[in-house]
């Protein structure tokens, strides 16, 4: 029992762990726009067919074609905000929500047009070999490549937007867009910088989670709807919550699948979500306006 | 404006009553008769949605999920209770009506896009209760043979029947004309004002003894009773439910028709719904290419044309008359 539990907790943290990748990029741009963009499940998506291309088509090396996954979100990133952002920033919250859902609809048909409907089998190098853990449990290495690149991936996100002064400069930006503009920062270049860095996230993400899900052109749409609730759950705009959100909902969706029933595991996310947002109407881990990316 | 708005509507209406008596004479086949049955079902939907969303100002992405409690539960109880569909229809709208009255109690304390995506989750775990209680809904199978809506036979005059698409037509665009006229009221009544004072600035509208809470459970129990209607006539007129027709995804193609269509307007959303039903229907002959191009519409209408078509109608008409476009700002 102790092992079926350490197994699941460490698949949690796997699943966690992408999770995280994807809600950063939601919460990076909200932080700085507040706006949400609905094309980034199909970024993720696209990443992953990116890689799926790179390392099965070409037979390019795993870990290059999360790098390559990672460019072709980057400027996929670079288009959302240059088509549809960047020209709709100042009308109502609603109308770059629904152009992008435009967007996703074009995107997810454009890649059912060129892919088909039938669930590609991406094969990781990684996805067989196993390391044996203590206690009975084990960890695949494509497992453990998705801690580690996430890991460091968000250790140096912390780090740029800590230390730098491009992240500092973002971060003003999200407290206060006038007045950083007042003190020469250039909003509309760090908007941009934070759309390429969170689609990015997302594009690697995609190129990971490829091996581990039904790889299809409407993947990453399951991905986002859980992606929504961290963003929720750790406080919109705040990077420390939705790291600790997304651990989180990875756990209770391993518990999930043990306890109850696979099927349930949103059904279970979303309740604890609405009942969550009955008591606390701004997420556990409250929304830092002073200092919220 | 003001003063003619009460004859215009009443002659609007009898022109909407006109032109649907029309339509199944104007649409001889069935795929067109089809297609405007559903188009009339999304007419519904959306202005239920856009009372929430453009007049209270309620930011509302369980649309499907409402939509989906009215099909089941009014299908479920004709088939399993055996009650008789009028009566399964009131009960679905009633108890989509109070499943969007228990939203609102969230939408109490939740602002914009918190409130976007508590509405999103519970269209979530909507839809996956109806796939996964398969002892009731029978889950990803679906429930197959539902039934039309009975045949009304009046002594002295020939039998109705739903089966026919020319009298299902007029049944549900009827239906739809009945909610506008009802909302319509609605709107242009002080209730409408007070919904606009809620979405303009809540605090300011409490401070006028306006009790917000009690009003977002009211906008959002209208939106979702007639939602629930939907629901129930498009069980009644598909014939199968499967839980997957009512996906997150389908309401944010509602929410696309209340935004093309504009906002905040009742006509808006009406042509918003007529015109994204037909028109993947009018891009079949680009075959797979469709949705693609069904897309790039929705994105390009919303980065040109942001107040939707009610109101570049309404530009356009200010343009050709009197005032010269110089003069106005």
């Amino acid at each position: 029992m102790l092992t079926v539990a350490l197994q699941q907790a460490i698949n949690g943290i796997v699943f966690g762990s992408l999770y995280v990748l994807v809600a950063l990029g939601i919460t990076l741009i909200y932080g700085v726009l507040v706006q949400i963009n609905f094309a980034h499940a199909d970024i993720v998506t696209i990443g992953a067919f990116a890689a799926y291309l790179f390392t099965v088509a070409l037979g390019g090396n795993y870990i290059a074609g999360i790098g390559v996954a990672l460019a072709v979100g980057a400027g996929l990133g670079c288009l959302v905000n240059a088509a549809i952002f960047a020209p709709l920033r100042e009308r109502s919250e609603l109308l770059p929500l629904i152009a992008t859902i435009g967007v996703s609809i074009l995107l997810q048909n454009a890649m059912l047009l060129l892919l088909g409907p039938i669930p590609y089998a991406f094969d990781s190098p990684y996805s067989n070999e196993v390391i044996r853990l203590g206690g009975g449990t084990f960890i695949t290495w494509q497992s453990a490549i998705i801690v580690a690149v996430s890991t460091i991936t968000v250790a140096l996100l912390y780090a740029f937007l800590k230390l730098t002064f491009m992240g500092k400069a973002l971060r003003a930006v999200a407290q206060d867009r006038e007045t950083a503009g007042l003190m020469g920062i250039n909003p509309a270049r760090l908007v941009m910088l934070t759309f390429v860095i969170a689609s990015a996230l997302a594009g690697m993400a995609g190129a990971m989670l490829g091996p581990i899900l039904v790889l299809t052109p409407f993947a990453g749409t399951s991905v986002i709807v859980k992606a929504f609730a961290i963003v929720i759950i750790g406080g919109f705009g705040n990077v420390e919550g939705t790291i600790i959100a997304g651990l989180v909902v990875g756990l209770i969706e391993s518990a999930t699948t043990q306890l109850v029933n696979p099927g349930l595991t949103d059904v279970v996310v979303f309740t604890l979500l609405l009942l969550m947002l009955a008591v606390r109407p701004t997420g556990l881990i409250a929304e830092r306006r002073e200092e919220n990316v | 404006m003001f003063g003619r708005t009460r004859i215009d509507r009443r002659a609007g209406f009898l022109v909407a009553a006109a032109v649907i008596a029309v339509l199944p004479l104007v649409f001889q086949d069935s795929y067109w008769r089809a297609t405007l049955i559903v188009a009339a079902i999304n007419v519904m939907l959306a202005i239920g949605l856009d009372f929430v969303l453009g007049y209270a100002g309620q930011l509302n992405l369980g649309h499907s999920a409402f939509y989906g409690i009215g099909a089941y539960a009014s299908t479920l109880l004709i088939m399993q209770l055996g009650l008789p569909f009028w009566i399964a229809f009131a009960c679905g709208m009633a108890l989509s009506g109070v499943a969007g009255m228990t939203l609102a109690v969230f939408a109490a304390r939740l602002r914009g896009h918190y409130l976007a995506i508590a509405s999103l989750g519970f269209a979530v775990i909507v839809h996956q209760v109806l796939l996964n209680w398969i002892g009731l809904t029978q889950g990803p199978l679906g429930i197959y043979a539902i039934k039309p809506p009975p045949a009304i036979a009046l002594p002295g005059l020939p039998v109705v029947s739903f089966g026919n698409t020319a009298n299902m037509l007029y049944l549900v665009a009827g239906f739809a004309l009945l909610f506008y006229v009802l909302l319509d009221q609605l709107v242009s009544s002080p209730i409408g004002e007070t919904l606009a004072a809620i979405r303009e600035d809540e605090v300011s509208a409490a401070s006028f003894g306006i009790n917000c809470t009690a009003w977002k459970v009211f906008a959002f129990g209208v939106g979702a009773a007639i939602a629930g209607a939907a629901g129930a006539f498009y069980a009644s007129f598909v014939g199968t439910l499967v839980p997957d027709a009512f996906i997150i995804i389908e309401s944010f193609t509602v929410l696309a028709m209340v935004v093309v269509g504009g906002m905040g307007t009742l006509i808006g959303p009406v042509c918003g719904a007529i015109v994204l039903t037909i028109l993947p229907e009018l891009l079949r002959a680009f075959g797979d290419l469709r949705l693609v191009l069904y897309g790039a519409a929705l994105t390009l209408v919303v980065l040109f044309m942001p107040g939707g078509l009610a109101r570049a109608a309404r530009r356009l008409r200010m343009h050709k008359v009197d005032v010269p476009a110089q003069d106005r700002q």
